[in-house]
């Protein structure tokens, strides 16, 4: 195949993060990181938390942080539809810390509480994590290049 | 002739409400422009996602697996439950009696087969106006949920989506539908009856809120189309699709997400439907209150000016009688 580009789209409810030909997408799927190339088998996989990264035709790479949602890979197509995400370079790491501690603090002090309001909580807080890391991954990317 | 009076004091009265809805215009126009953001947010995500499970209920269903419950069409509908998305306020032209109307309608196509009431219909409601089918038809009520006017977040919608997916597992209903207002552009708004479960490819008319081409989405109604249309027509474009984990815990996490997401799809589509009702019956009342205002004005004038021409004539005569 002369095909060597994925169309690229990662969606959310409130909107369209990015969308764009690219070479290769790093994903954290429920079953581990997976990583797709062109051409790759139709799959659909439910995603886990974690950091989202794709290189781009150029050789650039962008990193996004990811919620949770799902992915569908077609043939020459990756379309991903999250709860939550962002680019990392919109991250605001003070914040996403901040958001973090309370939410832990939250966790330990709500044994009372209910199984939901529980995997909420827990939810949120793997969501800073991801941002988190994906900030990180940026960084150490933005050194490296 | 009426009293000068009374036609000034009605010229003060109708200015005063012209003023009212005037505001209430503004206000209208105001939430409508952020409705129809959240709309066009939201659109992309619902309609890829929707085109993502049509794909997967195709590759399910062709497999000799066991299909999903929530794919598979039941032989006999006993009950159906339907989402009626209407405002909470009134004042908005005829936007809760057409959605309510198209319901009835479309009930009614469904409900008699040989002069017989074959199904059931109960309402799920969102937004206090829509207790008007209890009122009118007679239709059983069987939940009320709070709607806000302008909704901001997909979790609103969470209980809602629940409720009908646990009720249509438990049995009490076999099918699912949703009634909105679709939002088409400010002064066109149509109000539709879609079928939300069970997941139905072969439905026509399953695309929320894509009109035409939109050019801000990059997404056009065509292009889903030629997609859902080359799926039907041809059995070679079912993808094998490899699940992860399986089929089974995609399917599970993915369509009571899509259910959700359709739903707030619909109450938005909704909102900013309202809104623009709104808006448009409000610009007209102002109009209307105008026109008013220039009629009574115009008999104000010619009283006024009749009785000063009597009171002239009277003391003219008066005069010419001392004269003589």
């Amino acid at each position: 195949m002369s095909n060597k580009i994925i169309n690229f789209e990662i969606v959310t409810p409130e909107r369209v993060v990015l969308k764009e030909e690219v070479a290769q997408v790093t994903v954290p799927t429920k079953q581990g990181e997976i990583t797709i190339l062109p051409n790759h088998i139709p799959l659909v996989a439910s995603l886990m938390p974690g950091v989202i990264e794709v290189v781009k035709g150029d050789g650039i790479r962008e990193v996004m942080s990811v919620s949770g949602g799902f992915i569908e890979v077609l043939k020459d197509k990756v379309v991903i539809l999250a709860d939550t995400a962002e680019r990392a370079e919109e991250i605001d790491v003070k914040r996403v810390e901040e958001a973090r501690r309370m939410a832990e603090q939250t966790i330990k002090e709500m044994r009372k509480y209910d199984q939901k309001s529980f995997t909420d909580v827990s939810a949120r807080i793997a969501k800073e994590l991801a941002r988190t890391k994906a900030v990180k991954r940026w960084k150490r990317i933005k050194k490296i290049d | 002739m009426a009293n000068t009076k009374d036609i000034q004091r009605r010229i003060k009265s109708i200015s005063n409400t012209k003023k009212i809805t005037k505001a209430m215009e503004m206000v209208a126009a105001s939430k409508m422009r952020k409705a129809i953001e959240a709309v066009l947010r939201t659109r992309t995500y619902a309609n890829l996602s929707w085109a993502t499970v049509l794909n997967l209920s195709q590759a399910v269903n062709g497999n000799s697996q066991e299909p999903h419950p929530l794919l598979t069409k039941r032989e006999k509908i006993k009950k159906i439950g339907i989402i009626l998305i209407a405002s909470n306020r009134g004042l908005c032209g005829g936007f809760n009696a057409a959605i309510i109307n198209k319901t009835q309608e479309s009930i009614k196509k469904h409900q008699y087969i040989g002069e017989k009431i074959v199904i059931e219909a109960e309402f799920i409601l969102m937004g206090k106006k829509g207790a008007a089918v209890h009122h009118y038809y007679g239709h059983n009520i069987a939940a009320e949920f709070p709607k806000l006017d302008l909704a901001s977040e997909i979790s609103e919608i969470a209980p809602v989506a629940r409720m009908i997916i646990r009720e249509y597992l438990a049995g009490k209903y076999d099918k699912i539908m949703v009634a909105y207002t679709d939002y088409v552009n400010a002064s066109k708004q149509i109000p539709r009856v879609k079928q939300l479960l069970p997941v139905d490819i072969t439905t026509e008319d399953e695309y929320l809120g894509i009109v035409g081409k939109d050019t801000r989405l990059g997404i056009d109604k065509e292009f889903i189309e030629k997609k859902k249309r080359g799926h039907l027509a041809d059995e070679k474009y079912v993808y094998e699709y490899t699940f992860e984990p399986s089929p089974k815990e995609v399917l599970d996490e993915m369509i009571p997400r899509l259910i959700e997401v359709q739903l707030y799809q619909a109450l938005l589509e909704s909102n900013a439907s309202e809104h623009s009702a709104r808006m448009a019956a409000m610009h007209q009342a102002t109009d209307a209150a105008n026109d008013m205002v220039n009629e009574l004005t115009l008999f104000y004038n010619k009283a006024r000016q009749a009785s000063i021409t009597a009171e002239i004539a009277e003391i003219s005569a008066g005069a010419n009688a001392l004269a003589k």
